[in-house]
């Protein structure tokens, strides 16, 4: 157990200690690693600043700013949100893309549409409406920069320092 | 000016059955003002974890989404100013 080295008596600085499932509850739920480790305000407060990013995204640009096949570079970033880019990803390439008999999966033309068996559908509405420009680009960053910030968590989980309570003691 | 203007965004949406989380926003006209939920955001984790207490927690996260907004118009202004004047200047001084 690591000892708390101190600046002054009356004061002594908390320890770092290493919290590895601390870190993987937040790779999974954002705000869970800091709830885990008792902070749970701090946990509710990353939870809800971490996923408004990324639905904010979503609700900008649409589902089309999370594709791992298009933008591979920016869902790196993204992914970092944890399962729930992934799921999102999943729906977008499964539910919303044109599936071709040769494999290959790419997103439907303005004219076509999308049958139940993920084959094109000439001269239909496509299965949903594609974000170009800065909205495009506005959504997409939305949802990377919440896997960023929800990185820097997964870090201060890994490496967390006890803060000092308020006043009033507590969980918060 | 940004609450019409948003509504006026959902409303063009409406009509051609706008789906939110899976069709986008019509906010080509508004793009700017979405630096403001950005900064918000981004100001509300970055606080969350950095912050020793949380007693003044909102008033620090009002105070870093203000300082970013300002810092990115500022920055914006400079980049205009960079490219409108200096980089104008070294063009005709070079022709």
């Amino acid at each position: 157990m690591p000892s708390s080295s101190t600046s002054d008596q009356s004061h002594p600085v908390p320890a770092e200690s290493f919290q590895p499932v601390a870190a993987v509850l937040a790779a999974i739920l954002p705000g869970a690693g800091h709830a885990y480790l008792g902070e749970t305000r701090r946990g509710v407060l990353i939870g809800a600043g971490v996923l408004s990013l990324f639905l904010g995204g979503l609700l900008v640009g649409g589902i089309g700013v999370v594709d791992r096949r298009e933008n591979f570079i920016w869902f790196l970033g993204q992914a970092l949100v944890g399962p729930i880019a992934f799921g999102v990803d999943y729906v977008h390439q499964t539910q919303f893309k044109i599936q071709e008999p040769n494999g290959r999966v790419r997103v439907a033309a303005p004219d076509e549409g999308r049958g139940p068996d993920g084959r094109a559908v000439r001269g239909e509405a496509p299965p949903y409406e594609r974000s170009l420009g800065r909205v495009h680009e506005l959504g997409t960053l939305f949802a990377t920069v919440a896997g960023m910030m929800n990185l820097i968590c997964i870090i201060d989980a890994l490496y967390h320092t006890p803060r000092r309570r308020a006043a009033g003691g507590g969980a918060w | 000016m940004v609450t019409g203007g948003v509504l006026l965004a959902l409303g063009a949406g409406a009509t051609a059955a706008w789906r939110p989380f899976l069709d986008p926003l019509n906010v080509h006209e508004l793009w700017w003002a979405l630096l403001i939920p950005m900064s918000l955001g981004i100001s509300v984790v970055y606080k969350a974890v950095r912050l020793r207490t949380l007693e003044r927690y909102w008033r620090e996260v009002a105070i870093m989404t203000t300082q970013i907004v300002l810092a990115m118009i500022l920055l914006g202004l400079a980049v205009y100013v960079f490219v409108e004047v200096y980089v104008r200047w070294v063009a005709e001084y070079a022709a």
